[in-house]
């Protein structure tokens, strides 16, 4: 059944992609829908097709076959206006210690990307520094990036995500690096916000112990296919 | 006498410090073997110019820009990595630029304009390549200006400023007409083989200094400058080959860079005991 475009942020069609030369497809035949301000769970075994299914939303890798459309906008003919609303955590965040932009200047990227020139105003500077604040990382701004611990890293990229106020969050194995009390503060405080903001959230990792986090649908992916849908809310349908 | 030295003193100053930022930038993006097959395009675009008589530096531009263009197809049309098709555009303008200037007008490689083609020559420095370098100069500093913000988010991380909704194909592509630019012109002084040692050397230098991206930024430039002026110098003063005078001068100022960093890091470490 169609939905309405106010009613996905997500929405894929018969999609597979196949990474270059590869015969195997990475993603085979996935049909989902992700209402808007749910969070989903993405779970699933390593090499299950998870990242790939991210990147393959995000239109940094093309379908050979199928239709997405995020945020209401075909991908990947339209994908820059659907990224400019959307920010992303990559699963390989680390930088070597010769990294030298700073946390803060790091976080500001991510308003610089999708502003036109990319210069931050006085009330753009702020925002950043709040998205530190909320991580933790006020006092850590002024440092290279690459001379940051892992999770410390890994907490100003997710400021960085969090400053551009996206509507589609999406986090690759966001808790990697990161410490137990930190990520009952995020899943606890900062995603309530995001998704009462109408942000919808897609969340991948392996070894989540899901039935702690108040997720609205829980995707399992594996060998490319997506094998389990599990909504928690009933007018969310499949 | 003295104005060929002046004029040939800001010649290196502007193209030093474009070569410079721009061999720093093309490091961070990985675009290193990329500018190296350019350069050479260049030479045998300047191969070609001499062979024809046509223009030196738009025939040498011209090939130097077509050669970013068509790396990224040609890499995927024989399905090998960038760098390899890099190095085998790289061999084919050798191999075509030795044969333009053995087909050169007049006695082959004795001819001045032959030398400054491989090794470059303060006579190159005349009014017109000045306003040249000027104006590239001036474009590609208010373009990191204006555009820092977004230029700042790829060299972070392409593919997350990709991710984020940047356009990184116009901003690579941007980046590589620019070092085609420079390339083109710096190799007017340096000589076909000489012009990494403005590009990469003082951009390694910068390195040194664990400054920030704009402190490196700035640094490049400087040290650039520098290499380029002093080398022009010691040309001018013993009538040695311009190119292989700044190559001395780059990497002289290189190894004072990683001295004063080891240094400075001694200094700080014996502070702290
Ligand atoms: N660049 C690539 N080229 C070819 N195949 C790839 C590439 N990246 C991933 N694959 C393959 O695609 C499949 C899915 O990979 P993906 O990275 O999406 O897995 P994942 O579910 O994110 O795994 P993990 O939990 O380890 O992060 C794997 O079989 C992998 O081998
Ligand atoms: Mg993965």
């Amino acid at each position: 059944m169609e939905k309405g475009l106010e009613q996905n942020a997500v929405e894929l069609d018969s999609v597979s992609t196949y990474y270059y030369g590869e015969k195997r497809p990475a993603l085979r035949d996935v049909t989902l829908r992700i209402p808007v301000g749910s969070l989903a769970l993405i779970v699933g075994p390593n090499g299950a097709g998870k990242t790939t299914l991210l990147e393959t939303i995000l239109g940094l890798l093309k379908p050979r076959s199928g239709r997405i459309k995020v945020l209401g906008y075909n991908i990947p003919a339209e994908a820059s206006k659907a990224r400019a609303l959307s920010s992303y955590l990559p699963q390989d965040f680390m930088k070597p210690p010769i990294e030298p932009f700073t946390a803060r200047e790091v976080v500001a990227m991510g308003l610089a990307s999708s502003s036109f020139s990319g210069r931050l105003l006085e009330s753009g500077w702020k925002k950043v520094d709040r998205a530190l604040e909320l991580l933790g990382m006020m006092d850590h701004a002024d440092k290279p990036f690459g001379k940051l611990s892992g999770g410390q890293q890994q907490k100003v990229l997710l400021a960085r995500a969090i400053v551009r106020e996206p509507k589609l969050l999406l986090l690759d194995e966001p808790f990697s690096a990161i410490d137990l009390e930190t990520r009952s503060y995020i899943v606890g405080e900062i995603f309530p916000g995001l998704l009462r903001g109408g942000c919808t959230i897609l969340l991948v990792s392996h070894d989540l112990d899901y039935s702690s986090m108040d997720a609205d649908l829980v995707i399992r992916v594996v060998d490319g296919r997506v094998s389990q849908v599990i909504m928690r809310d009933a007018h969310a349908t499949h | 006498m003295l104005m060929l030295l002046i004029s040939s003193i800001i010649g290196g100053v502007l193209a030093g410090g474009l070569c410079g930022v721009v061999g720093a930038i093309c490091n961070r993006l990985k675009l290193t073997t990329m500018a190296f097959s350019m350069a050479h395009a260049a030479l045998a675009g300047s191969a070609l110019a001499l062979a024809l008589g046509a223009d030196i530096i738009s025939l040498a531009m011209l090939l130097a820009i077509v050669t970013a263009m068509i790396l990224g197809p040609l890499a995927d049309h024989l399905r090998i990595p960038i760098d390899l098709a890099s190095m085998t555009l790289f061999s084919l303008y050798n191999a075509l630029a030795f044969i333009f200037i053995i087909s050169a007008p007049g006695p082959a490689l004795m001819i001045e304009s032959v030398g400054q083609l491989l090794w470059g020559s303060i006579l190159a420095i005349r009014p017109t390549y000045i306003a040249y370098l000027l104006l590239a100069s001036m474009i590609v500093l208010s373009l990191l200006i204006i555009f820092w913000g977004k230029i700042s988010s790829i060299l972070f991380d392409i593919r997350l400023a990709e991710a984020e909704g940047v356009n990184v194909k116009a901003y690579k592509y941007a980046m590589l007409v620019i070092a085609g630019m420079t390339v083109t012109l710096a190799l007017r002084m340096t000589g076909g083989f000489l012009v990494f040692s403005l590009l990469y050397v003082p951009a390694a230098a910068s390195l040194q200094l664990q400054a920030n991206m704009k402190g490196i930024i700035a640094a490049s430039w400087i040290f650039g400058s520098a290499s380029a002026s002093m080398g022009l110098l010691m040309s001018f003063l013993y009538d040695l080959p311009a190119g292989s005078c700044i190559t001395i001068a780059a990497l002289i100022i290189l190894l004072a860079a990683s001295a004063y960093s080891r240094l400075r890091a001694s200094l700080a470490a014996g502070r702290r005991a």
